[in-house]
C-alpha cells in the first residue's frame, strides 16, 4: 500500500485501522507515560515561575553596556543576593534583552534596580520592564485554578453523563486527565518555565481534549444506535466509529496546530515574544496527546467499560477486520457487501436484522440519481 | 425554505459588515492590556475582615485617587474579592505602587507643632528634621461601619489656614467667639516642645496648606466617622458636616482625642487635630469643644466650596475599609508590549492563512465557505470585543490573543465535521442536494455537544479564577459562542444554499468523484 492510496482511502474515510486490538500497547505506553510524569513531579517538580514562588524580575533591552556581567554587577551593587539569580539572554525582534529572576525584594530595591539598569543601559527607566509578584498571589491563583478544574470535572461529567452515558464520562475524563498528566510531565521533564500562562494552556487542553473526545464519542453513540439491533460487539462499533473520524481528528488536530505551530515560529523564535512560546508549547504538546487519547486511550476504555454489560459481553471476541470492518461502514451501503459482513461477522440472524433495524431505515441506499436532470 | 435560508446568510454577513462598519467608522479600536501596550498593573489582594460592600467603596476610592492623577484610560477591575489596577503609560512603577499600594488611610493625630518649611535654613526650631517623609505608611485598619444615625448639633472646629510665617499658627477664620482664646493660649504653648524630644510615634508631615505638622502617634482613624460628610454653606464660608459614629469606636475615640486637645494636654499642645490623609494633613482644625455630644462634627474655616468638597470626601472615604496587600506588581515597556503585539498578530494572520490553504488542499472548492465564515466570525468578534473595551472596559491581552488563535482550531473543527459528513453521505451515492441537509443535521448535534463542552470550561475558568486566565476564557467562550452561530447562521444556508445551486451540480464535491450508477444499483 502506497502512501498516495494509504491517504485516498484517509481522504474517503476509508480506513481499517484496528485499534481495538491495539488497545493493550496503546493503554501500557499511555500508562508509562503518565507513571514517568508523576515520578518526575514527585522527584524533580516544576519549574516554577517567579508567579508562583513569588519574586521579581526585571526585563531590559540589552545594549553595548549592558550585558549579563553589568546586570549582576547592578544586582549585587545594591545588595541582591545574585547566587540564585537566574539570567536569561532573550532573542527578540529588534535584538537581544536580558531577563533577570531574583527572590523577593523590598519595593525601594526593586525601583533602585529599575533605574540602576536603565542606566547602564543608557536607556529611560521605562523600558525596563519589572514584575514583582508575592509568593501568597501565586499561591492564590493556583488553588483558585485547581477549585476551578474540580468544578469544571464535575460539570464536564455531568454533561456528558446527561448527553451520552456515564461510561462515556468516565472514559473522557480519564482521557483529559491523561492529556494533562502528560503535558504537565512534558514540562516537568524539559524544566520549562511554569507561568499564569502555562496554567492557562493546560487548562485549554481539558477544555480541547474534551472537545475531540466528544466528537469521537457522538460518532460512537450514533453508531451504537444504528447497530442497536444487531449482535455487534463493542470492538467493532469503536474500530468503525475511530475510523470514521480518523480523517476528521487529523484534519482538526492539523488546523487547531498550525496556528499555534504559528504562534511559537512566527511568534516567539522568529520575532521573540517569549512570552508566547511558554503558551504554545503547552498547547502543541496537549493538542497532539489530546487527539492520541480521544482514539487511543477514551474509545478502548470505554469499550472495555462496555463489554461489561451482557449484551456486548457475548460477543466481545469479535473483531471484523479489514474489509469485513469496512463493510460496517455506514456508506458501504451495498447489500452484498452487508450480507457478506454480517455473515462473516458471524451471527447468521443478523443478515436480516441489518437490513430492517431502525438506522438501517434511515441510511437506506439512495435512489439511484437521475441524470441530467433539469 | 431557500428564502429563509437566504435571509439568514444575508442577516449574519450584514450584522458583521455593520459591525465592523460602525466600529472602523468611529475609529474605535480595541484597548489593549498592559502586556501589549506597555504600563503598569497591581494586583491588591484584601486581607483581614472585609464585605462587598467595603470592597465596592474600596475600588471606588482607588478609581478617584487614580482618576485624580490624571493617568490616561486606568482601569480598575474587580476579579472576584482581587483588584486589578492596571495604569498604561505609567512609566514609574513606584509612582504606580504609590497610587493604588497605599492603603488610603485616614487617621486623626494631635497636631504638636506646625510651621512654615524654609528649605534653605531649618525653619523653626522643631522642625529642622523636615524633609518630610511624604511616602510614610501606616497599616490601616479595615471593617466598613454598619451603625447609621445621628443627632443633629453643631459643635465647631475650626481649621487653621495659616498665613503667618511663625511656627505658632494661628486660624485666621474665625466662625465661633471662643476662638480667640485658643490664639492666646497658643502662644504660650508651642516653645516649650520644640527643645524636648517628640514623643515615640510622631512624626513630621507635610500639609496641604504648605505647613509642616509635627504630628503626635496616631489617635484615631477615619472609622470614628459615619461615611456621610457633606459640604454646606455655613454663614458666609462654606463648612463641612460628619457624622460621628457611635459607640466605643467612633464618639468614644473621638471624644477621647478632643478632649486632650481642648484641655490642651501635654500630647497635643496646640489643640490642633490633623486629619491625615495617605501622609498628609489634609487639616488641622482647633478643637473648640472637649466633648461631641451630638454626634456630629462640625469644621468650619476659610474654605472655597472645592476645598470642602474635598474634604468632605477625605472624611466621608477617606479610609479604604479593606486593607489590600500588592500582590503583583508588573510594568511591560512599551517597546516590549508592541513586540508582542506584533508578533500575535503576524502569527495569527500567518497560522490562519496555513489553515486555509489545508482546507483548500483538502476540501477544494468549499473552502470558499470556510473563508468567508472566518471572515464573518473574525469581523463579529472583532465589532464585539471593540464594543465591549469601550463599554466595559475590556482590555485585549496577550492571554486573550492567545484564547482567539485556539479558538480558530474550533471554528475550523466544525467545518471539519460537517464536510467530513457529507463526504460521508456523497460517497454513499447520494445527490448533494441530498447530502447536505443530512449530514448538517448530524454535524449540527456533534457542533453543539463539542462546543459546550468548550464553553463550559470558558464559563467555568471565567468565573473562578483571575487575572490572565480569566482574560483567556473570556476571548475563548466569545470564540465559542461566534462559533455555534456562525455554524448556524451561515455555514448552514451557505452550504445548503450552494448545494442546490446549479453551479455546484457539475462539480465534483469535495473531490469525491459522483459514484458511478452501476455501483449506486448493483
Amino acid at each position: 500500500m502506497s502512501v498516495m492510496s494509504g491517504f485516498g482511502r484517509l481522504y474517503r474515510g476509508e480506513t481499517t485501522v484496528d485499534y481495538y486490538s491495539k488497545r493493550r500497547p496503546a493503554l501500557m505506553a499511555s500508562g508509562t507515560f503518565m507513571l514517568v510524569s508523576v515520578i518526575v513531579l514527585v522527584f524533580g517538580g516544576l519549574n516554577l515561575g517567579i508567579d508562583f514562588r513569588g519574586g521579581v524580575a526585571w526585563e531590559a533591552p540589552a545594549t553595548s553596556t549592558l550585558d549579563s556581567d553589568a546586570v549582576r554587577e547592578v544586582l549585587e551593587a545594591n545588595g541582591v543576593d545574585t547566587t540564585n539569580a537566574k539570567l536569561q539572554t532573550l532573542q527578540g525582534a529588534d535584538g537581544e534583552r536580558i531577563r533577570v529572576q531574583v527572590g523577593d525584594q523590598t519595593d525601594a530595591v526593586r525601583s533602585a534596580v529599575q533605574v540602576a539598569l536603565a542606566e547602564q543601559a543608557g536607556l529611560e527607566t521605562e523600558e525596563v520592564s519589572v514584575a514583582a509578584v508575592s509568593s501568597s498571589w501565586g499561591r492564590s491563583i493556583t488553588v483558585k485554578a485547581i477549585r476551578a478544574l474540580l468544578v469544571f470535572f464535575v460539570l464536564v461529567s455531568l454533561f456528558i453523563a446527561w448527553r451520552f452515558e456515564w461510561k462515556m464520562a468516565a472514559s473522557a475524563i480519564i482521557a483529559m486527565a491523561h492529556d494533562v498528566l502528560v503535558s504537565v510531565g512534558v514540562y516537568a521533564i524539559f524544566r520549562f518555565e511554569v507561568t499564569p500562562a502555562t496554567v492557562v494552556a493546560f487548562l485549554t487542553i481539558l477544555g480541547y481534549s474534551l472537545y475531540d473526545t466528544v466528537v469521537v464519542f457522538d460518532k460512537v453513540n450514533e453508531n451504537i444506535v444504528r447497530f442497536n439491533t444487531s449482535r455487534m460487539s463493542m470492538a467493532n462499533i469503536v474500530n468503525v466509529s475511530s475510523n470514521q473520524v480518523l480523517a476528521r481528528s487529523l484534519n482538526t488536530t492539523l488546523s487547531s496546530a498550525l496556528p499555534v505551530i504559528s504562534l511559537l515560529v512566527v511568534g516567539s523564535f522568529i520575532m521573540g515574544a517569549t512570552s508566547l512560546e511558554e503558551f504554545a508549547i503547552a498547547l502543541l504538546v496537549g493538542m497532539l496527546t489530546g487527539t492520541y487519547s480521544s482514539i487511543f486511550v477514551a474509545t478502548p476504555l470505554l469499550a472495555i467499560f462496555k463489554n461489561r454489560e451482557p449484551k456486548y459481553a457475548a460477543v466481545a471476541g469479535q473483531v471484523a477486520k479489514g474489509a469485513e470492518m469496512a463493510a460496517l461502514f455506514e456508506h458501504s451501503t451495498t447489500r452484498a457487501a452487508q450480507k457478506a459482513a454480517a455473515v462473516e461477522v458471524g451471527a447468521s440472524r443478523e443478515a436480516s436484522v441489518l437490513k430492517n433495524t431502525s438506522s438501517n431505515v434511515l441510511t437506506h441506499p439512495p435512489r439511484p440519481r437521475k441524470r441530467k436532470r433539469r | 425554505m431557500n428564502r429563509r435560508l437566504l435571509a439568514s446568510l444575508i442577516f449574519i454577513v450584514v450584522a458583521a459588515v455593520a459591525g465592523v462598519g460602525a466600529t472602523v467608522g468611529m475609529g474605535n479600536t480595541p484597548s489593549l492590556g498592559l502586556d501589549l501596550q506597555g504600563g503598569a498593573s497591581v494586583t491588591l489582594q484584601p486581607e483581614g475582615d472585609y464585605d462587598a460592600v467595603a470592597l465596592d467603596v474600596a475600588v471606588e476610592i482607588i478609581r478617584s485617587r487614580v482618576d485624580s492623577i490624571g493617568v490616561a484610560e486606568p482601569e480598575i477591575i474587580r476579579q472576584g474579592d482581587t483588584v486589578v489596577v492596571n495604569l498604561p503609560g505609567v512609566k514609574d512603577q513606584q509612582r504606580a505602587l504609590d497610587i493604588v499600594g497605599r492603603t488610603g488611610d485616614l487617621q486623626l493625630r494631635p497636631v504638636l507643632q506646625s510651621g512654615q518649611i524654609d528649605p534653605n535654613a531649618g525653619a523653626a526650631e522643631g522642625d529642622t528634621t523636615t524633609t518630610v517623609p511624604t511616602d510614610t505608611s501606616v497599616p490601616a485598619e479595615g471593617g466598613p461601619g454598619e451603625s447609621r444615625g445621628a443627632r443633629p448639633m453643631t459643635d465647631t472646629t475650626v481649621p487653621t489656614e495659616t498665613t503667618v510665617p511663625t511656627e505658632t499658627t494661628v486660624p485666621t477664620e474665625t466662625t465661633v467667639p471662643t476662638e480667640t482664646t485658643v490664639v492666646a493660649e497658643e502662644e504660650v504653648a508651642p516653645v516649650a516642645t520644640t527643645t524636648a524630644t517628640p514623643p515615640a510615634g510622631s512624626e513630621v508631615l507635610l500639609g496641604k496648606d504648605g505647613l509642616a505638622y509635627l504630628v503626635g502617634p496616631v489617635a484615631a482613624t477615619g472609622l470614628v466617622f459615619e461615611n456621610t460628610a457633606s459640604a454646606t454653606i455655613q454663614g458666609s464660608g462654606w463648612s463641612v458636616v460628619v457624622q460621628l459614629r457611635r459607640g466605643a469606636e467612633g464618639e468614644d475615640v473621638w471624644n477621647a482625642l478632643t478632649s486632650r486637645c481642648f484641655s490642651r494636654d501635654a500630647s497635643c499642645p496646640t489643640a490642633q487635630v490633623a486629619i491625615v490623609l495617605d501622609g498628609e494633613v489634609i487639616s488641622a482644625p482647633v478643637v473648640q469643644e472637649a466633648v461631641f455630644t451630638g454626634g456630629e462634627v462640625q469644621i468650619t474655616g476659610d474654605f472655597t466650596e472645592q476645598e470642602a468638597r474635598d474634604l468632605a470626601k477625605v472624611l466621608e472615604f477617606g479610609a479604604v475599609p479593606v486593607k489590600f496587600v500588592v500582590s503583583q506588581v508588573q510594568t511591560v515597556s512599551p517597546t516590549l508590549g508592541g513586540d508582542s503585539l506584533r508578533a500575535a498578530i503576524i502569527s495569527g494572520l500567518v497560522g490562519l492563512a496555513l489553515v486555509f490553504l489545508l482546507m483548500l488542499a483538502y476540501y477544494r472548492f468549499v473552502a470558499i465557505v470556510v473563508f468567508f465564515g472566518l471572515a464573518v466570525s473574525i469581523g463579529l468578534q472583532f465589532s464585539i470585543i471593540t464594543y465591549l473595551s469601550k463599554s466595559n472596559g475590556l482590555a485585549l491581552s496577550l492571554a486573550g490573543i492567545a484564547g482567539i488563535i485556539v479558538s480558530i482550531g474550533i471554528a475550523v473543527d466544525s467545518y471539519i465535521v460537517f464536510f467530513e459528513r457529507l463526504k460521508d453521505e456523497l460517497s454513499s451515492g447520494r445527490t448533494l442536494r441530498n447530502s447536505a441537509p443530512r449530514s448538517f443535521e448530524g454535524a449540527w448535534r456533534t457542533v453543539l455537544a463539542a462546543d459546550t463542552v468548550s464553553f463550559l470550561a470558558a464559563a467555568v475558568l471565567w468565573w473562578l479564577t483571575v487575572g490572565s486566565v480569566r482574560g483567556f476564557a473570556f476571548f475563548l467562550g466569545l470564540a465559542t459562542l461566534a462559533d455555534v452561530t456562525i455554524v448556524w447562521f451561515f455555514t448552514r444556508p451557505a452550504m445548503l444554499l450552494l448545494a442546490r445551486s446549479k453551479f455546484m451540480a457539475t462539480r465534483s464535491m469535495l473531490g469525491i468523484k459522483q459514484p458511478k450508477p452501476a455501483e449506486v444499483a448493483s
